[in-house]
């Protein structure tokens, strides 16, 4: 809940240079987050889950939920920063801390990027905004399940379906985030 | 040599129809119509109303029992066709085909083979593969006789032998005669095949619910059904699957046989290095018994077959 909370209330606007006074060089805090991207696709993952063959101490059939392996206490926390270096240039970069989960792992990472302005008439400005994100890659680990005979490595959110237990380690998560982003704006002020 | 007669489970509780081997009786005066040139083509792309629930998880997943192989030893000859209706189109025709079909349904991927048990030949199994051997008929003869007094034809005795090596699952009808497995019937005959196959370590004997089984709503098992009975080789090895004739117009544990015989494809998809005795024994370790009505092993042996509990690990970490 804290952590919807912090994602949705300081989430700030896309970065653009903006100056107080023309020319002077400043370095301003653009974004802070938690969650998204990966972040959000393995918290995608913590619902759901499957009955196990076998039986709870009431005979019900015991359950097993994927929240327990894919949610964590703290997601990915991410912040941003520009450094303003003239009037139509500036340097972004941002850090992530990742997260882990029981069943998986964001790498931290490091986001590079910047951002170039032009003005082709005094009333538009054409910006070009380019971002890379290094490192942050997200890992999911496998479960050793007991099908009766003998313990299986085998993708713990496939384990209850019919598929080949060594097959379903096809399916383990080992994603990047997006590498490469890049934006370009062109804005009239009226 | 001691003679034996077929009889087709399913058909037993429809019209109590006794076929005879040509081989033992020869007595058959209709002759029979040409057989299909194959066993029709069924295309399964919606789970139906008989199926348990469990199977569309199965399909969901893509797993349709491909990599197997599940031969019906049964009648695709003969002039005893009779009509149902899988919800693929009311037919009519032997009882063979029905059975076929119905696992075919259950698990379209795995390959169908057929033999027609006049034949009594050798029922040949896949070089690779689970091998699965669905057998929706008994041997009856008077009872009385021990097992192996019986004089068995290749076919037969190549079916008990791979349930005894568990080169194959044997999925074997239980019987729709109300009594306990391996006891003479009211008319005074008992089933042999079934009884040589006690104690085999690959052997399925397979009772009918009158429906799915679930914990809100427990199946019983049919009045025709044989019951497990009180041997507890036999116990250990009876399991019970719905079937809901009153969607199909399909009675007997003929058609109770075959689901089994599609949950052991779809099981040996997804373990396929898992030998017949292991796709055996995870049927009868998974079984329900808090869907059945008063649950007891001599009516319904291990209990109900949970093609879900068989997929899903015992436990994981």
């Amino acid at each position: 809940m804290g952590a919807a909370l912090l994602g949705a209330t300081l989430a700030l606007l896309a970065p653009a240079l903006c100056y107080g006074q023309s020319g002077q060089r400043s370095l301003d805090l653009i974004d802070i987050h938690q969650g998204g991207g990966l972040s959000d696709l393995v918290h995608f993952l913590s619902f759901g889950g499957y009955e196990l063959s076998g039986a709870d101490s009431d005979g019900t059939p015991a359950f097993q939920s994927f929240g327990p392996w894919y949610n964590t206490y703290w997601r990915d926390f991410s912040a941003e920063w520009l450094l303003t270096l003239d009037d139509d240039f500036g340097i972004t970069f941002g850090l992530s801390t990742g997260e882990h989960g029981e069943k998986y792992r964001i790498d931290p990472s490091v986001q590079l990027g910047f951002i170039a302005q032009a003005h082709p008439r005094p009333n538009a400005t054409l910006t070009l905004t380019v971002a890379t994100t290094l490192w942050g890659r997200l890992t999911e680990y496998p479960c050793e399940a007991d099908y009766g005979n003998g313990l299986q490595t085998v993708n713990c959110r496939l384990a209850a379906d019919p598929v080949d237990p060594a097959e379903t380690l096809k399916y383990l998560l080992n994603e990047y985030p997006n590498r490469l982003s890049i934006r370009l704006t062109y804005s009239v002020a009226f | 040599m001691l003679r034996t007669t077929r009889l087709l489970a399913g058909l037993l509780v429809a019209s109590l129809v006794v076929v005879s081997t040509p081989a033992f009786a020869g007595k058959k005066t209709t002759p029979p119509p040409p057989p299909p040139k194959s066993t029709p083509t069924i295309v399964a792309n919606a789970l139906q109303s008989w199926m348990s629930p469990d199977i569309q998880g199965a399909w969901t997943a893509g797993y349709k029992g491909q990599g197997t192989r599940i031969t019906f030893v049964d009648e695709f000859t003969g002039s005893d066709p009779f009509s149902g209706n899988w919800g693929t189109g009311t037919k009519t025709q032997l009882h063979g085909y029905w059975t076929s079909q119905e696992a075919a349904l259950i698990a379209p991927s795995a390959t169908i083979a057929t033999q027609n048990f006049y034949s009594g030949t050798t029922v040949a199994l896949a070089p690779t593969g689970l091998n699965v051997i669905n057998l929706s008929y008994a041997m009856f003869a008077t009872a009385g006789y021990n097992v192996n007094q019986i004089g068995w034809s290749n076919q037969e005795a190549s079916i008990i032998s791979y349930a005894k090596s568990g080169r194959a699952v044997i999925s074997k009808a239980a019987g729709n005669d109300s009594v306990a497995m391996g006891t003479r019937t009211r008319s005074g005959v008992q089933d042999y095949l079934g009884d040589a196959l006690i104690g085999a370590q690959s052997a399925l004997f397979v009772g009918a619910l009158n429906s799915n089984g679930t914990t809100s709503s427990k199946a019983s098992l049919a009045s025709y059904s044989d019951t497990a009975g009180s041997n507890t080789s036999v116990q250990s090895h009876f399991l019970v699957v719905g079937v809901a004739a009153n969607k199909t117009g399909l009675a007997g544990t003929s058609f109770a046989a075959p689901i089994v015989s599609g949950y052991a494809a779809i099981i040996g998809s997804k373990f396929p290095t898992w030998t017949p005795t292991q796709v055996t024994n995870r049927l009868l370790t998974t079984a329900r018994k808090d869907t059945l009505v008063n649950y007891n092993a001599t009516t319904y042996g291990v209990g109900e077959a949970s093609l879900a509990n068989a997929l899903a690990p015992n436990s994981i970490h």
